[in-house]
């Protein structure tokens, strides 16, 4: 059946059996995906971490002429004010329920603030995005949608986030890229692809979208980019793209998956383009679907050149590197390491699912014994693994770094900081190098306190985490 | 029935419940809720906030209860998350605070603290949900339960100290100042021999909460602050001492005078203190005098911020800086009651000038209100500054959100807050009409 005749895309467990719970080596972690289905897990004791409904409102705030209406009660809007300040400059509005509204619904409400919106602005597209609260009370947003859509004569498109029905926060990228397509990628129509590329960013770094667009101008394409940055227009002609092709597959896969098998637009698979390596394929990738191979590699063998000259005798040689990435960044950033020297300890993956299982396979035969832990947002136990294997330098996305760093260890972040590509692998090099050259900003802050418990901290890292008991 | 907002800045009840408890030293928040409700904070909030990380990131506490725990109660979740937070979190004190799933599903929080109470953990708890309104309910709420629920966990043997004064109505992180702020007035209580209580900060455990029903007096600073004050005169009776607005300048002086009054302290004592200070502070005021008319420092400005900073910064900018007030709004939702005083305070203020008050926290209201206005200078959170650039006026960022600045101990009110704030605005109107020469040349 198609993906997007159904209401929302599936949750992350049920699509690939993703796990977000796991702690092990990785010869136990290949086992566990090789042999049989992997066993869920859960936490005896957790600590909060990104849902469906953050990940879809980031998404969500890269959308060009659009306003957000968020349906529940007002904190589920104060992320917004942090992706409106630093990534984008939409309108949101939470309807801002009541304890009434949680009991009565409040689809009038919902209905007054998209009216609103659209008289005062005009915008191109407007969002409803359910929370918490209305999943549990059962608002019928789909009406609201249904019914104003003919009203106001505007784009509605609904996102049934939940906040609890997924493990994942990853879940939220699915239901919003679902959503996007469903209303916006119009019936399939039979015609010759034409002269575009849709490269699809979600929650990508400005720098990083630049530089993908650089490697991909070597082919004499148009790019269609989205969802970061698009507008209703660029869903609209994504359809008739030659192929799509992802900066990260771990988020944006659903779309290339649904633009492949909705409309036929051939989905290139490849390794997010970190570290030269791991560049290199992404390219020729996209240079073997469109029959450009010799191009992609003679820019390849160019742009190595230049960035081998920029990095000079920059080395990772001796330095022992603990990884906390989601699982398509992690591999690549894995393969820089040892591009540039370095030794991976232990890695964090903030999930993991079938997907990865050749990766992993390929990765055990190497490592057997490597550390490995799955988590999303659970840096009790990161502190616990990372405390124990000491590494010289820490790469990370998560939001807390700031722990890590107080363990005396260095940091360099990648959540809002250029990685791909070649003029990103000069970046972060750059960044390591600091990183390792002066450590005194991390030794003031391994003064402070430890947040844990000794006794914590003694215990095996593993150990609030159980199978799921049905 | 509560309206929908643009923008809004004034978050919910559960995370006005997290800035209480991540201002007290040893208190842990343990969240039963869904898993983005912290993380939802700590981007919203604390991100918007540099300088105001207590937790190293996101990490609290939280149940994070799933599909399975909506349909048949999340009570032995919460059960379980509570007795492993206090065996990994280090804490003098632990407090449940709810957010809106749980309360629509009904767990029974109280029967959980009654068990953890059993086992002899240090747990209060709160009902915070965020359709139970904003941040600022969110600080009294916790306020709440921790004066009515801290003196069940018995007393900690401490001596009593003579002439304390708690202060209330500062609400850490909505106040980007919050520590800085509560310093200040602590220093000036001190400076007049009093032991002030700020209760939030630096060095403000739990001792310092057990110390609230020894207070001889209940500073109220905003209108945030009358729930705790009126809760203590009922339950203690101490009296309380309103201020119109948070003190800056000169209102720094009244208020002593009014805390010298009601205690009955040495008034020659203060009025020295006061002497000395007012001084200063004249001195800062003349060292700024050639820049501030070469530089045409009096402006018609709108300031957008929260009741009490906005009427305690325009008394000091209209009353002792020249500016010319024209459009002030004030984005916390005061109640009622709340609002008529203040606009009988702040007319008193302003009077003469044709000044525009506004309550609102739209975001589109409000600046649509700025466009309109015609001002000179704008002073705001970070909401405000597109607004300003696209006028073409000077902006400074001094009311939450912040998104270009890094505040850790900066205050705004006081005498010290007086000189700060005027460092911080002649340095924007300087570096604006910096700009001007750029673009000329």
């Amino acid at each position: 059946m198609s993906l997007l005749k159904a209401k929302s895309s599936l949750t992350r467990e049920k699509r690939f059996d993703t796990l977000n719970a796991l702690q092990g080596t990785l010869a136990s972690f290949e086992r566990e995906f090789s042999t049989k289905e992997p066993v869920k897990r859960t936490r005896t004791f957790s600590q909060s971490s990104h849902d469906d409904l953050l990940h879809a409102l980031r998404l969500l705030a890269g959308i060009r002429e659009s306003v957000i209406v968020i349906h529940g009660s007002r904190g589920c809007a104060a992320a917004g004010l942090f992706y409106h300040l630093t990534f984008a400059a939409g309108r949101w509005i939470v309807t801002s329920l009541d304890e009434r509204d949680t009991i009565m619904g409040a689809d009038l409400k919902l209905r007054k603030a998209v009216t609103e919106a659209h008289k005062r602005y005009k915008p191109e597209l407007i969002f409803i995005v359910a929370t918490p609260v209305v999943a549990i009370n059962n608002d019928d947003i789909q009406s609201v949608v249904d019914e104003l859509h003919e009203a106001l004569d505007v784009d509605i498109i609904p996102l049934f986030v939940t906040g609890f029905a997924s493990h994942h926060a990853v879940t939220g990228y699915d239901i919003a890229l679902h959503a996007l397509l469903k209303y916006l990628g119009g019936k399939r129509i039979e015609h010759p692809a034409d002269n575009r590329i849709n490269l699809l960013s979600v929650a990508g770094h400005n720098d990083d979208q630049r530089e993908a667009e650089r490697l991909l101008s070597v082919f004499g394409f148009e790019l269609n980019t989205l969802p970061d940055g698009a507008s209703a227009k660029t869903f609209r002609q994504a359809q008739r793209a030659r192929l799509s092709i992802s900066l990260d597959d771990d988020s944006s896969n659903y779309m290339g998956i649904c633009l492949q098998d909705e409309y036929g637009v051939p989905y290139v698979e490849a390794p997010r383009p970190i570290g030269l390596g791991a560049t290199g394929r992404w390219l020729a990738a996209a240079g073997g679907e469109l029959g450009l191979e010799e191009a992609a590699q003679t820019f390849h063998v160019q742009e190595c050149k230049k960035v081998k000259q920029s990095l000079g005798d920059f080395t990772l040689k001796g330095v022992r590197v603990y990884l906390g990435l989601s699982a398509a960044t992690l591999f690549s950033a894995r393969d820089l390491v040892e591009e540039l020297g370095g030794e991976v300890i232990g890695i964090t993956f903030r999930y993991i699912d079938h997907r990865y299982k050749h990766r992993l396979h390929e990765l055990a035969l190497m490592h057997p014994a490597l550390p490995i832990h799955v988590a999303d947002g659970q840096p009790f136990e990161e502190v616990n693994i990372i405390k124990r294997l000491s590494p010289d330098l820490y790469l990370g996305d998560a939001a807390h770094l700031s722990q890590i760093g107080r363990l005396g260890i260095p940091v360099v972040s990648l959540e809002e900081s250029p990685i791909l590509g070649y003029n990103g692998l000069i970046c972060a090099a750059r960044r390591f190098s600091a990183a390792l050259r002066n450590r005194s900003f991390t030794s003031a802050i391994a003064r402070s306190p430890s947040v844990y418990q000794d006794a914590w901290l003694r215990r095996s890292p593993n150990w609030h985490i159980k199978m799921e008991v049905k | 029935m509560a309206h929908h907002i643009e923008g809004s800045r004034n978050s919910c009840a559960l995370h006005g419940a997290l800035q209480v408890i991540g201002a007290i030293e040893g208190a842990v928040p343990v969240i039963h809720s869904t898993a983005g409700c912290g993380m939802q904070h700590h981007l919203g909030i604390t991100r918007l906030n540099a300088g105001n990380d207590t937790f190293g990131g996101p990490s609290v506490s939280s149940s994070n209860i799933s599909q399975k725990h909506i349909v048949f109660g999340g009570g032995s979740r919460l059960r379980e998350q509570l007795k492993n937070t206090v065996k990994i979190i280090q804490g003098e004190l632990y407090v449940i605070v709810t957010g809106c799933s749980t309360e629509m599903v009904g767990d029974d929080i109280p029967a959980m603290t009654k068990e953890g109470l059993e086992q002899d953990f240090p747990v209060i708890y709160a009902n915070t949900p965020g359709f139970r309104g904003d941040v600022h309910q969110g600080y009294q709420l916790t306020i709440k339960a921790l004066i009515e629920q801290l003196p069940k966990l018995g007393k900690v043997a401490e001596p009593v100290s003579q002439g304390i004064v708690n202060i209330w109505g500062i609400v850490p992180q909505q106040d980007p100042f919050w520590s800085g702020n509560l310093e200040e007035i602590g220093r000036l209580l001190e400076s007049i021999g009093l032991k002030p209580n700020l209760l939030f900060g630096n060095g403000q455990g739990l001792a310092a909460w057990q110390q609230v029903p020894e207070a001889v007096l209940n500073l109220v600073v905003s209108v945030w602050g009358e729930t705790p004050a009126l809760l203590l005169e009922e339950r203690y009776g101490t009296p309380a001492l309103v201020l119109d607005a948070l003190p800056v300048g000169r209102a720094s002086g009244r208020m002593l005078q009014a805390v010298s009054e009601r205690l009955h302290l040495d008034t020659r004592r203060t009025e020295r203190v006061i002497q000395d200070e007012e001084n200063r502070l004249t001195n800062h005021l003349a060292a700024l005098a050639d820049t501030y008319y070469r530089s045409g420092f009096q402006r018609e400005f709108a300031l957008v911020g929260e009741s009490a900073q906005v009427v305690g910064l325009s008394e000091f900018l209209a009353g002792t800086l020249g500016m010319i007030p024209r459009l002030l709004i004030m984005t916390d939702n005061p109640p009622d009651h709340a609002k008529e005083a203040l606009y009988s305070y702040l007319g008193s203020c302003v009077e003469g000038y044709g000044t525009e008050l506004l309550f609102s926290e739209d975001h589109g209201e409000i600046t649509d209100r700025l466009r309109f206005s015609s001002v000179e200078l704008v002073l705001g959170s970070a909401l405000e500054k597109r607004v300003a650039l696209k006028m073409g006026v000077p902006f400074l960022e001094l009311s939450f959100p912040l998104a270009d600045r890094v505040v850790l101990n900066r205050c705004t009110v006081g005498y010290r807050g007086a000189t700060t704030f005027l460092e911080d605005l002649g340095s924007a109107l300087l570096a604006a009409s910096g700009h001007r020469i750029q673009e000329a040349s």
